[in-house]
């Protein structure tokens, strides 16, 4: 059974579809990578599996059940950044979201110790929201999307702003689910995060499925026509090449995407310069995002104010 | 239902749990009471200035009682620190004719403060014959003040009676004798006890008759004013921090609006209590114990917890679609408005309790229970239909309002960005 199955779903706003005819099918203990441009209908569509919105047409199940409040409480949530309570302390704000998902707190209580051990959040158990840190409040956050045990968890850009060691220790926490057998969703923009953690990853673009599978099927899709160069001169020796559609310059190396067959441009870039590394390479997700996302730079400007 | 539960109880804590609460609920009674004690402590000792005039005596014979009537009156004032009030000091006019250029002399000096006022007295007001003797003309810049004319207005009457009298030769002390005022007294009706025999009425009492009734209407009003509006900052933000994103993933939008309102109703009803609690203690410990009424207590309640549902129901509609404190701030004035009618409306109510404006106020939804509460307070006790048609009004407004709001609430507790207006939310309810 799939922990999300949504089918031909479309919800307007007005007249405004901010998801038309989108289906997938979210497998069971699968990490799902859900990317798109700001305003595409990544958050309609998460609402909609978390029953907050209901469809206008199409259906969405969770666990094989239609928006009904007992598959709800199997869904954690974690929205970005905010969603706490600033003068509620930390422990009552979390056995308050438990209880909200209809568990008792002699379930909730010992997940909650063991949570705040893991993150060493103990000598703040008792101290107001507001006097946690950043880091620690993202935690206590995250704490709380799966204080109730959550069997599909959907995490909203969960590592924006955070320092390397506690991006780590929640992408620990967050595989260590996965490997318990909880379902996860997460929306990013963080393309790299996206690339290392997600088994499949689903991408909407104005409202409409543009991508979905795994990386290795999406980046087949896309071809082979990147390469990654670095040469002496660094990028101003790459102008002037007719066959170089675009360039991702990194500093110390760039990638390209050709037009012509990369092994006569290697041979015409040897000419010029000496090559110090060539590699075919498969496109990037961020190359693959930006291709589809950039033409509509302008639209999206236009779009300012809808949901995202 | 358990999650209505769970919601109102952490509504409930988060808003008792608090320091401003418990120091709001010690403050209030502070607050009224240092008022009321500043009220009378500025009435004596604010106006202590020494007070000249100059007095124009045309008929020659009321300057000398009138500086005698201001050394008594200085005198009870006492001296020094412990003065409580003005000190008149009265000075005669020089005896030739003034003229124009006198008058706009002392003028002069009440502007450069020198003096603080000038009185001229017609020659006629002392004659017997005249029917309608002119008035005594008063000059100040300060009209405001009127302690200095009121007294100068009573003690030159006296005087002018006592010179009208003495010209037409009745005898002082006689005219003293025949003229004592009679007092009115407010009685209570005579009821029949059951042994049949009459029982006496009583003299009405001032605290039975204003006091106690203002009392509940104002418990009523600050139980209201003090829990309802929170919630308007509650809801928002929870909007502003995306909490009610996380909220309505756990529960219905209905549900998290119950919960709220029972919650915030809780508060307010646990307030009102511990007035009255301490009203009670204060009437049974000054031996008042028939100002204790266990059976209007009960109304109480009941009209509290609509009137919090209603109002509660419309600052959560209203806070769920603004998307700032600004925005929602000039929206809640029309609510701030409706809140007032009842407490506006009751000076005049407590004046005239069976009025049409009394039975209009009683029964207009918003103002219900607050006036009826007054009211059934008050002697005489409205018929018992009137307090009932009072409850039925307000509570199918109060499901009016929830119901409402509920629909507002859905749509606007998850709209990001513009907040709404009220043609918007109009629309919301009626939408399907």
């Amino acid at each position: 059974m799939a922990a999300i199955e949504i089918s031909s779903v479309t919800k307007r706003f007005g007249t405004y579809a901010a998801v038309n005819d989108v289906s997938l099918s979210v497998p069971e203990g699968a990490i799902y990578g859900f990317i798109g441009p700001n305003g595409s209908g990544k958050t309609t569509t998460i609402r909609m599996i978390m029953n907050i919105l209901l469809p206008d047409a199409g259906e969405v199940s969770v666990f094989g059940r239609q928006s009904s409040s007992s598959a709800r409480d199997d869904v954690g949530y974690l929205p970005e950044e905010r969603g706490l309570y600033k003068r509620m302390p930390v422990r009552r704000l979390l056995r308050y979201y438990g209880q909200l998902k209809g568990k008792p707190l002699k379930d909730i209580d010992p997940v909650i110790t063991t949570w705040i051990e893991r993150f060493q959040l103990g000598p703040w158990a008792d101290k107001k929201i507001e006097a946690l840190s950043k880091g620690m409040a993202q935690k206590v956050q995250f704490i709380s999307a799966i204080v109730s045990k959550p069997r599909l968890l959907i995490l909203d850009e969960p590592f924006t702003g955070l320092d390397p060691v506690n991006a780590d220790t929640l992408k620990d926490a967050v595989l260590d689910l996965r490997r318990a057998g909880t379902t996860i969703v997460f929306s990013t923009h963080d393309m790299s995060a996206a690339e290392r953690l997600c088994d499949r990853i689903f991408m909407i673009f104005k409202g409409q499925k543009v991508l979905d599978g795994t990386l290795d099927e999406i980046q087949s899709t896309y071809g082979q026509d990147t390469v990654r160069v670095r040469v002496s001169g660094g990028r101003a020796a790459l102008a002037d090449f007719s066959e170089i559609e675009s360039v991702n310059d990194f500093g110390n190396y760039q990638d390209l995407r050709l037009t012509s067959d990369p092994q006569a441009f290697l041979q015409k870039l040897s000419q010029k310069t000496a090559v110090q590394h060539f590699e075919l390479t498969k496109p990037s997700l961020h190359d693959i995002f930006v291709r589809i996302a950039q033409p509509t730079a302008e639209d999206l400007k236009r779009s300012v104010g809808g949901a995202d | 239902m358990n999650r209505i539960f769970i919601v109102a109880q952490s509504e409930f804590l988060t808003l008792v749990k608090t320091k401003a609460f418990l120091i709001g609920l010690l403050l209030m009674p502070v607050i009224m009471a240092g008022a009321i004690g500043f009220q009378v402590y500025a009435q004596k000792h604010s106006d202590r200035d020494d007070h000249k005039f100059v007095v124009i005596d045309h008929t020659g014979v009321l300057y000398a009682p009138l500086s005698a009537a201001a050394a008594a009156f200085n005198q009870k004032n006492g001296t020094g620190a412990v003065r409580t009030g003005p000190n008149f000091i009265p000075e005669a006019a020089p005896s030739a004719t003034p003229d124009e250029a006198y008058r706009l002399e002392l003028s002069d000096q009440i502007k450069k403060k020198a003096l603080f006022a000038f009185v001229e007295i017609p020659a006629s007001v002392v004659d017997p014959n005249v029917e309608t003797p002119p008035a005594i003309q008063y000059y100040t810049e300060t009209p405001s003040y009127d302690r200095l004319p009121n007294w100068l207005e009573q003690i030159l009457n006296e005087q002018i009676t006592k010179s009208r009298f003495g010209q037409a030769g009745v005898d002082q002390a006689l005219v003293k004798k025949l003229s004592t005022h009679a007092d009115i007294a407010m009685m209570g009706l005579l009821a029949k006890k059951t042994d049949g025999t009459v029982e006496q009425a009583k003299k009405v009492d001032q605290i039975a008759a204003f006091v106690a009734p203002f009392a509940v209407l104002f418990i009523m009003f600050l139980s209201v004013t003090s829990t309802a509006p929170q919630l308007l900052n509650a809801i928002i933000e929870e909007k502003m921090s995306r909490i009610s994103e996380v909220l309505v993933a756990s529960v219905s939008p209905f549900e998290l609006l119950l919960g709220k309102l029972f919650g915030v109703t809780g508060v307010a009803v646990l307030l009102a209590l511990v007035y009255f609690l301490g009203a009670g203690y204060y009437a049974i410990y000054a031996g008042r114990t028939e100002l204790v009424q266990p059976a209007l207590m009960g109304w109480f309640v009941i009209f509290l917890i609509c009137c919090v549902l209603m109002f509660g129901s419309m600052f959560l509609a209203i806070g769920s679609a603004c998307s700032d404190i600004k925005d929602a701030q000039s929206m809640m004035q029309p609510v701030m408005l409706l809140l007032m009618v009842g407490y506006i409306g009751s000076f005049a109510v407590l004046r005239a309790p069976e009025s049409n404006l009394a039975l209009g106020l009683s029964f207009f939804p918003t103002s219900a229970p607050f006036i009826m509460m007054l009211r059934m307070a008050m002697q005489p006790t409205p018929p018992l239909w009137q307090p009932a048609l009072a409850l039925a009004i307000t509570l199918l407004t109060t499901v009016g309002f929830v119901w409402a709001a509920s629909r507002i609430f859905r749509v606007g507790l998850l709209m990001q960005g513009k907040g709404a207006t009220f043609a918007e939310m109009i629309r919301w309810i009626k939408a399907s």
